[in-house]
Parts: structure tokens; C-alpha cells; sequence
């Protein structure tokens, strides 16, 4: 059996950077993952901090981190370990040849498939808001059979906004569609093939100008490559920009399929399929954690762990009538008795939701802290959204807190 | 100014089934709903198209008047009836005294009883708590509230009946103690209009006191809250009863693929006090522990509240009506000629209370037609010419389902649309099996006004996702389609995802809250759909 020094539980956003950074550290690492977390649906843009307390956009991510409440967990981790964590995580996307940009000084403002603009922090370059600007004519085109992008509510919504181009919509159509329920993910994949980028390119021909930009929905292939986009680009004498869409999420998996790259390149094992069940903990030391698989059971040991299994939605978190349990260590999760208090009566209320902000305390190592503050477990390090104290969507923070988490929980190892 | 001979105030069962059989009849009527059809009890209940077997033992007329109903909808109704069967099931904590009256009184009321054992029950119904004591099959069904609304009113349109929703009522007027005539207010506009009849027949349920009163009339009726839960399984096929005096949280509608448990009771607030507490919730599952010993791991899909109207007798009131589960009070006998209202009684006998009332207003009217809705099928088949074009476009499991849900003449728009284009036959809705064509049909009705309405119509967003994917795509495929009611199309969202997150919020845990998580990362983090955006953009 190998020794691992670290083991990351979750193969998410955070367990998967948080494996980068360990590596880094010179440290063995294994990487335990159940499915791929939020990435595939909620996607590769990484929000770091839209919106201050009072709900008003802030003018850029690092604009807001001074007002943050104790426990949010920016707080805790401090803006220079933030920085180093977009830092490096930058530096991975261009060591693999899929650059993102942007930093905490500039809020950049990316239209959505609802035709809105969101702040977001980091971005891939098909997905640059600023290049809408360096044009006085956009075309938001959607897909015949694509019913997850509509591209006149887009072009109309957006319209206001900007002054000094003129929106028009308009619709390729996908020959390969005929009688099936088509998402952006199959439009990606047929534009990774010739016959796919030939039949786009062909239909764009004759509906765009050059020197114009394109709003599209995130098509233009699967894989953290610009080859296409370039060739594309070059073929219209066009800009492309992709909007942030509906799941499937073509962004997250080519983040994902970028990061698995990177890991394998530094020796990092990923165990696909491992549900973590359990684990053994003898005075506040984590010894082993256990996988149940079909099979059989199974133990890894390491010196230090790294719980980034997700919120609700991932797993990391299970809520029950009046509480909320963290199924692998049992750390106590606070949560109000009464199941009204969990929400707000408006979904969209201008308000955070309380139970968004529900999750696991920690110090500023991430160690979990029991109720009255006291380290419970020391060589465990939680990154990701299973933490407590913020609300990724009111705050636009879901993958800024992720990666800035994951950092400070893998130097803390 | 609209004219006409009969208004019916109320788009519940009630009310369309009473604009149905006026219609047939020839009776010129508007029908008049504050907000939209279905939008009070007729759809925040439990589903049930009873077999009189929970009423036999306290009330063996209303449980007669359920039997003799349950056996004619489910033949002019088919389209809205999931012949499922029923159980009634004893456990071990209810009386054995009990159970040999309810089997005497069934077979006196006419109710067809058959005894079964828990052996076999069990096997028919194997998530039941093996520790029943005694089963009997009964001929209980399931009925779609939603479906039986629009159908009926369907019919009743075909007839030349009118429906106007998102209208209220305000004021009924008379001259001399002669009704001549309404004022409505439109709810989303604000206006009022004046509307002139003969004739008002207030079909208001919990609100019929209300109705009464703005003419000066006292309906004593005490809305009484009833929460339900609704399971993303079908827990069981058949509808589960619990075999004792009807109390709470004794009955499973199984619906589709879901299954509906209630109910609770408690004095509301207001008709519309309907927003599910968690207590109830809680209260619910630990009440339905005893059929179902699994029940805290099913997985809940929302939670919703009805109101019943509970009408008491005004000891000076005469003219009461035709039996103790309803009653049709005509208000002439307090000095108010041509308002009746009619109160109390179930869904599965509204076709029954219809025809009484519509013979009490057609004797006032002269008019001599008799009652025909107890043998004409509310909506006709579709003919197999059509059945097999549609089949060219629905996808092969989904023809059947469309056929029910639109009826004939619905059908053949829907499938007329999907010939003109395509690549409408898509689904919007995965969960709930409803395509792009359906939804732009039910909302260029006219009386869709925002998307809650077309869900009312569709289904769409009430399966699993809860309009985690189906919002974005009705408001993309109604926007497109310049249906949007003169609404921005961030109101539009709100207004579909708010409606979805009134049901869920009382059960926020287990799966529940992951697909919150989910709908909250797409429409909040996503798409920003409520967020403010930096002033110099
Ligand atoms: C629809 C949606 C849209 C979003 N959009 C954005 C956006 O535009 N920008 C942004 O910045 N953020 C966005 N977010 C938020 C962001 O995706 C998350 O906050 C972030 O990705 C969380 O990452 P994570 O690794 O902590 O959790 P997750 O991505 O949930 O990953 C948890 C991982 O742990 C695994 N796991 C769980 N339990 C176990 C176990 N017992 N054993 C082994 N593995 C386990 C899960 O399978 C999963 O792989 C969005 C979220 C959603 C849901
Ligand atoms: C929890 C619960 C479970 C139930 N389960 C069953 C069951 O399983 N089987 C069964 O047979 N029965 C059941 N019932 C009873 C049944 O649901 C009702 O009896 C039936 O739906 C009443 O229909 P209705 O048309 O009379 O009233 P409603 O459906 O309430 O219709 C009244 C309408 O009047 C409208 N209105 C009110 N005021 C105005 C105004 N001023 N102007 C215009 N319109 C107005 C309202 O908006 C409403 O839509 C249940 C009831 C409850 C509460």
C-alpha cells in the first residue's frame, strides 16, 4: 500500500485544487471522488465576491472582503492567501494551455442565457465580457433544437446595457438534431467534430459581418482548448463570447478535464467511484477514512485530510427536520430548530438564505470547531461549500471560496 | 359591460361544473374566478375520487352520494380517473368495535367491501408496515383536480360559456331585492367593470361567506386548513386509508408517479391561508409511520395546504338543500332574489351539487331542459385518425398522456403546432413529460396570464426538478412566442420559481434542500436573475 500524505475527500472544485496545491507543497497525494460535484452543472466561472452586504454589486471582488462578517470564510483566510490561490490556480490554466482571466481588482460582468449581466472574477477567454465593447455590433445566436438558450430574450434584455452596439438574434440549426432533446453539451461535442465546425461556420458566413462578436451559449468544444475558438475566430473575423448558461456545463467539465490533466501530470491519484463512508479518529487525529464501494470496503490512510465533499447539494452535508449532519466525521453542524427559520418567505427576497449558510465552523488552519471553538479534529482541513457562513448565491463567491479554501486547507496540511 | 342571464362566481370544481351543465342546458352564463381556474381547493387537495367508505359510518349519505358519483365520473370523467382501487387498512393501534360497524355500515350505504388478508395485501402493497392487522379492498380512485377543472371548463366554453379569470368579485347588485348585476375588479390590472345578469350563483367555497356578505348576507363558513404532502414516489398503487374514524393523516393518494399524504385540520386564518407549516409536515409523516414504516425515507417533493369550507347552519336560515354534505342556500328567502350559494360538499360530488343548483336557477328561469352531465363524457376521444398523427410526434409513451391531459380539440391544436414546427414536439418539462407546442398552447389561452397559469394547464414544473430547468425554458418558449403578458421576463421568473418555493420551503431537508441548492445555483448564482447590476453598465 502506498503512503499518502494527504487525501482529499471530494472531487469537486475544492478537493481537486486543493490536490493541486498539496502536490505542490511536494506532498503524495490520493484524491477520493464520488461524481464531479457541482463542477458539471454550475460550471467553470469563477465568482470570487458580486455583491456587498447590502446587496449592492460591488465595484470589484476585493472591493467587498473588508466588510465580510468573522465567519465567512474569506475572513478567515485572508485576502493574501486568496490572491495565491487565484494566483496559482491561474498559473495551472496556462501551464495546461487554457488561460483564465481577470483578478480581484476588476469585477468583470458576463451576460447570462436570461439576457442579465452576473460579476464574476475569473473567466475563460471565450468568455470575455470586455471584447462586447470593442464592437458596435453583437449577434446572440442560439440553436434550433437548443431550448436552453433563447437567443431574442437575450439579445432584447441585454440591449440596455450597452449603448453603443446593437443586439440582434438569431438561430443556427443543428442538422444532426432531428426529434431529440439536444443541450449545449451536444452542441459542443458536434463542434469538436469537422462536420460540426463546417456546418456552424457556414451558417455564420451568411448572418455575421466581420469585426462583429458573437454571444453564444458555451459550445465551442468540450475540451480546455482555444484551437477552435481561434480557428473559428479567424475563419469570421469575429469574437466570440460565451454566456453563463443552463447545466449540463460545458465550462465546468473542461475545468474539470483541465485540473484531472494537471493532477496526473504531478502524480496525484484520483480514485473515481470512492464513497467515503466513515473514518477512524483516536484523540482527535484522523487515522484512516473508509470507502464502501460495491465490492468491498476499503481503508486509506494519510497523515492529513482534506474534507471537500460539497454542501447539500454534493453530499457533504445532510439536513434533517431542525438539523444538519456531516456524515463522515460527525462534526456538529449548527442549525436553528425551527425548519421556518431555514429560509426566507421570498426565494428572491434580497436577503442570504440561512440555510446557504449553513455548514461546518472552522479555524484558520480549516480545522472544524466544535460549538464552543475548540479544534476537534487536527489534521483535517474542510474546503469548499460544505463550510459555513456564506451564501454563494447571494455573494456570487461559490468557486472563489472553493479555490481560496482549498488553497489555505492544503498549506495548512 | 358584459351582459348575460347567469353569473357563477368560483373556477373551482364547483363553479365550472355548474357553467358546464348551465351551458348545456342553454343557459346563457359567464363564470367569474378572482384568480385562476383551480387556483382554490379544487386543486390543493387530496386527489380522491371517494368510495363513500370514509363517510359511511358517520354520515351514510354523503357516503351514498360518493359511491353514485365515484361510478359516473369515472366514465364521463375517464380522462381525469386513475382507476387505482382502494385499502382500507386497521392497525394495531385502532379499534377492532370500529372496523365491525364500517364493514356494516359500507354494506348499507351500498359500498362494495372485500375483505382480503394481510398476507395478500402485502403482496399487492409491499411497502405496507407488515404489522396491519386487517385489509379490505375498496373502490376508491384517483382524480386530477387540475385536468377535471379544464376539462369541464372546456366543455363548457364549446357550449358557449365564458370564463373570465384573475376577476374578483366586489359587489352584487340589486334593485328592489333583484339581483341586476355584478362589480368585478381585474386582479392583476386593478380595473373594474360592471357585469349585468339575472342571475348569481356563488360557487366561492371558503370565500362563499365573503361573497354573501358584500350583499349583506350572512354564509357562516369557517375556513379550516388541510396540509398535504406530496412523495416523488408512488409509495403504493392503490389509495391507502387508514381503517378508524376519520382523523388526520390517514390517507395515500397514489397520483402518476407520486403519492399524496394528508390531511391535518386546523381553524385558518383566512381562504387563502395556505402555506404549509413545517409542524404539520412533521406531524404528517409521524402519523403515516403506521402504514408506511419507511415513510421518513421517501422522498418529499413539496408540501401544499387546502381550505375547506366548513359551513354551520344559521339556526334562522331556511330553505336549506339537498343533503347534509352540501347545502344550496337561496337567498331569496332572505329577501335577495336571484342570488343562491352553494356550500360544503367534496370534489367527488361536484357534478351532483351542479346539477342541483342548476335546476334550482333553470325552475326560477323556466327553463325545462333537463340535467344530461351524468351520462355525456365531459370531453370527447380523440378519433383514432388523430391518435396516430399525434403518435408521429410525441414521442411513443407520451400520445396516451397528451391525449388525457388535452382532449380532443386541445390535442389537435397541439399536434397542429408540432406540424408546422418541429422541433416543438421537444419536452420543456422532462419531469412531467410536456412539450414545447403544449406549453405555448396553454399559455395563448386566454385566460393564462402568468406561467403559474400555463403549469395549472400543463404540469409543467411539478415533477422532480420542481422548475429547476423547465422555468428558463417556459419563459424562453412564452417570450418567444410574445406571449409574456406585458411582463419583464424577470418577473416572469420569479413569479413561476416563488409559486415552486411556497411548497418547498416547509420541507427543506433531504432532497429537498439539495435541489434547492441546485435551483438557487442556476437562477440565483447562474443567471443572476435577481440581481442588481453595477449602475455605470
Ligand atoms: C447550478 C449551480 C451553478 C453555479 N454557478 C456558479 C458560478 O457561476 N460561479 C461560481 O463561482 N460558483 C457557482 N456555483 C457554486 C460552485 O459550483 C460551488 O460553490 C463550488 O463548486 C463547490 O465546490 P466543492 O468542491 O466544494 O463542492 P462540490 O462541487 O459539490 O463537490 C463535492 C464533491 O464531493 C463528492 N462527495 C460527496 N460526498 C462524498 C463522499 N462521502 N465520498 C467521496 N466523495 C464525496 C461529490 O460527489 C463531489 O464530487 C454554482 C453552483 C450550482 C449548484
Ligand atoms: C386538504 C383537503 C383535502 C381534500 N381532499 C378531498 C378528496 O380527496 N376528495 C374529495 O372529493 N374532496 C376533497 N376535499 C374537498 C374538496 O377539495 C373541495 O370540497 C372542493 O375542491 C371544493 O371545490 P369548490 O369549487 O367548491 O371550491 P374551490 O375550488 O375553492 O373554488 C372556489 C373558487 O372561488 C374563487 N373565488 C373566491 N372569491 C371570489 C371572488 N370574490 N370573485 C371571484 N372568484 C372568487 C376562489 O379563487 C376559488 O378558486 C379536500 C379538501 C381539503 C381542504
Amino acid at each position: 500500500m502506498r503512503n499518502n500524505d494527504v487525501i482529499v475527500i471530494g472531487g469537486g472544485l475544492a478537493g481537486l485544487f486543493a490536490a493541486a496545491v498539496a502536490a505542490r507543497q511536494g506532498r503524495k497525494v490520493r484524491v477520493l471522488a464520488y461524481g464531479a460535484g457541482a463542477l458539471n452543472i454550475g460550471g467553470g466561472i469563477i465568482d470570487v465576491l458580486g455583491y456587498g452586504y447590502d446587496a449592492r454589486p460591488l465595484s470589484s471582488p476585493e472591493a467587498g472582503l473588508a466588510d465580510l462578517p468573522p465567519e465567512h470564510p474569506y475572513h478567515k483566510i485572508g485576502r493574501t492567501a486568496l490572491a495565491d490561490a487565484l494566483a496559482f490556480f491561474q498559473d495551472i490554466t496556462v501551464a495546461e494551455g487554457y488561460e483564465y482571466q481577470g483578478s480581484l481588482q476588476e469585477m468583470q460582468w458576463l451576460p447570462t442565457a436570461a439576457g442579465t449581466l452576473k460579476p464574476t472574477c475569473l473567466l475563460p477567454k471565450t468568455m470575455n465580457p470586455a471584447v462586447l465593447k470593442q464592437t458596435d455590433r453583437v449577434y446572440v445566436v442560439g440553436f434550433d433544437y437548443l431550448k436552453d438558450f433563447y437567443p431574442q430574450l437575450v439579445a432584447r434584455n441585454l440591449q440596455p446595457y450597452f449603448k453603443h452596439q446593437t443586439f440582434t438574434a438569431d438561430l443556427c440549426s443543428l442538422n444532426f438534431a432531428e426529434g431529440r432533446d439536444v443541450s449545449s453539451l451536444d452542441i459542443a461535442r458536434w463542434l469538436d467534430t469537422p462536420e460540426g465546425q463546417d456546418s456552424f461556420l457556414k451558417q455564420l458566413k451568411r448572418k455575421v459581418e466581420p469585426g462583429s462578436a458573437i454571444l453564444i451559449p458555451p459550445v465551442l468544444g468540450t475540451q480546455p482548448d482555444y484551437t477552435l475558438a481561434g480557428k473559428l475566430e479567424a475563419e469570421l473575423k469575429c469574437r466570440f463570447v460565451e454566456t453563463a448558461a443552463l447545466p449540463p456545463a460545458v465550462t465546468g467539465l473542461r475545468l474539470r478535464t483541465l485540473l484531472l490533466n494537471y493532477l496526473k501530470k504531478q502524480g496525484v491519484i484520483v480514485v473515481e467511484k470512492a464513497l467515503v463512508s466513515g473514518a477512524m479518529v483516536d484523540q482527535g487525529l484522523c487515522t484512516a477514512v473508509m470507502t464502501e464501494n460495491f465490492d468491498r470496503q476499503r481503508t486509506y490512510q494519510a497523515k492529513a485530510y482534506i474534507l471537500a465533499n460539497g454542501g447539500f447539494y454534493g453530499g457533504g452535508l445532510v439536513a434533517q427536520p431542525g438539523r444538519v449532519i456531516e456524515p463522515i466525521f460527525n462534526i456538529p453542524v449548527a442549525a436553528p430548530e425551527a425548519q421556518e427559520d431555514w429560509s426566507n418567505a421570498q426565494l428572491f427576497s434580497g436577503e442570504k438564505q440561512q440555510f446557504a449558510q449553513l455548514g461546518i465552523q472552522v479555524d484558520e488552519a480549516m480545522r472544524p470547531l466544535s460549538a464552543d471553538g475548540s479544534i476537534l479534529l487536527s489534521n483535517v482541513h474542510v474546503a469548499g461549500k460544505s463550510l459555513g457562513g456564506y451564501d454563494f448565491c447571494f455573494e456570487k463567491s461559490g468557486n472563489g471560496v472553493a479555490l481560496a479554501s482549498a488553497y489555505q486547507a492544503a498549506i495548512s496540511c | 359591460m358584459q351582459k348575460t342571464t347567469v353569473v357563477v362566481i368560483g373556477g373551482g370544481a364547483t363553479g365550472v361544473g355548474i357553467l358546464r351543465d348551465l351551458c348545456m342546458r342553454g343557459v346563457d352564463a359567464i363564470l367569474v374566478e378572482q384568480r385562476d381556474l383551480a387556483y382554490g381547493t379544487s386543486s390543493r387537495y387530496h386527489g380522491l375520487l371517494h368510495s363513500g367508505g370514509r363517510y359511511a359510518v358517520k354520515d351514510a349519505e354523503a357516503g351514498k352520494e360518493c359511491i353514485e358519483e365515484n361510478t359516473i365520473l369515472r366514465k364521463i370523467g375517464r380522462h381525469c380517473v386513475e382507476a387505482t382501487e382502494g385499502f382500507f387498512v386497521r392497525t394495531e393501534a385502532d379499534s377492532e368495535d370500529f372496523e365491525v360497524k364500517w364493514v356494516e355500515a359500507c354494506s348499507k350505504v351500498g359500498i362494495p367491501v372485500i375483505p382480503l388478508s394481510v398476507q395478500e395485501a402485502l403482496r399487492l402493497e409491499p411497502n405496507l408496515s407488515p404489522k396491519i392487522k386487517s385489509v379490505y379492498r375498496i373502490p376508491d380512485a384517483a382524480i386530477d383536480g387540475f385536468r377535471m377543472v379544464w376539462q369541464n371548463a372546456a366543455s363548457a366554453r364549446k357550449y358557449g360559456g365564458r370564463i373570465l379569470t384573475y376577476t374578483e368579485v366586489t359587489e352584487i347588485e340589486n334593485t328592489n331585492g333583484q339581483v341586476t348585476g355584478l362589480t368585478v375588479r381585474n386582479t392583476i390590472s386593478g380595473q373594474t367593470d360592471k357585469i349585468q345578469c339575472d342571475f348569481v350563483v356563488s360557487a366561492a367555497g371558503s370565500w362563499a361567506g365573503q361573497i354573501a356578505q358584500s350583499a349583506g348576507i350572512t354564509v357562516n363558513v369557517q375556513p379550516d386548513r388541510g396540509t398535504l404532502i406530496a412523495f416523488n414516489h408512488r409509495i403504493s398503487s392503490r389509495v391507502i386509508n387508514r381503517l378508524r374514524p376519520a382523523a388526520d393523516g390517514d390517507i395515500f393518494v397514489p397520483h402518476g408517479s407520486i403519492t399524496i399524504l394528508g390531511t391535518t385540520s386546523s381553524a385558518a386564518d383566512r381562504p387563502d391561508d395556505t402555506t404549509p407549516s413545517s409542524a404539520e409536515i412533521v406531524r404528517l409523516l409521524d402519523i403515516g409511520h403506521a402504514l408506511f414504516e419507511d415513510i421518513r425515507d421517501y422522498r418529499i417533493l413539496r408540501a401544499f395546504t387546502g381550505t375547506r369550507p366548513l359551513y354551520s347552519a344559521d339556526p334562522n336560515a331556511k330553505g336549506r338543500g339537498a343533503s347534509r354534505n352540501f347545502v344550496i342556500l337561496d337567498h331569496a328567502h332572505e329577501g335577495l332574489k336571484g342570488f343562491v350559494s352553494i356550500v360544503g360538499g367534496k370534489f367527488t360530488t361536484y357534478r351532483l351539487m351542479a346539477e342541483k343548483v342548476t335546476d334550482l336557477v333553470c325552475h326560477y328561469l323556466n327553463v325545462k331542459e333537463p340535467c344530461r352531465t351524468a351520462s355525456e363524457d365531459i370531453v370527447p376521444d380523440p378519433s383514432a385518425e388523430l391518435m396516430a398523427k399525434a403518435k408521429l410526434y410525441f414521442p411513443a409513451y407520451g400520445t396516451k398522456l397528451a391525449a388525457s391531459r388535452l382532449g380532443a380539440d386541445g390535442l389537435e391544436r397541439v399536434v397542429k403546432r408540432m406540424q408546422e414546427k418541429p422541433e416543438k414536439s421537444q419536452l420543456l418539462c422532462e419531469c412531467e413529460n410536456v412539450t414545447l407546442a403544449e406549453v405555448e398552447e396553454a399559455a395563448a389561452d386566454s385566460t393564462s396570464h402568468m406561467l403559474s397559469d400555463v403549469r395549472r394547464k400543463t404540469r409543467m414544473g411539478m415533477g422532480t426538478c420542481q422548475g429547476a430547468f423547465c422555468t428558463y425554458r417556459s419563459v424562453g418558449a412564452v417570450d418567444a412566442n410574445g406571449l409574456s403578458w406585458g411582463q419583464d421576463t424577470g418577473g416572469l421568473f420569479k413569479e413561476f420559481l416563488q409559486a415552486r418555493w411556497n411548497g418547498i420551503r416547509p420541507v427543506l431537508w433531504g432532497n429537498v434542500i439539495r435541489e434547492a441548492e441546485l435551483t438557487r445555483g442556476i437562477y440565483d448564482a447562474t443567471l443572476n436573475i435577481n440581481g442588481a447590476i453595477n449602475n455605470e453598465k
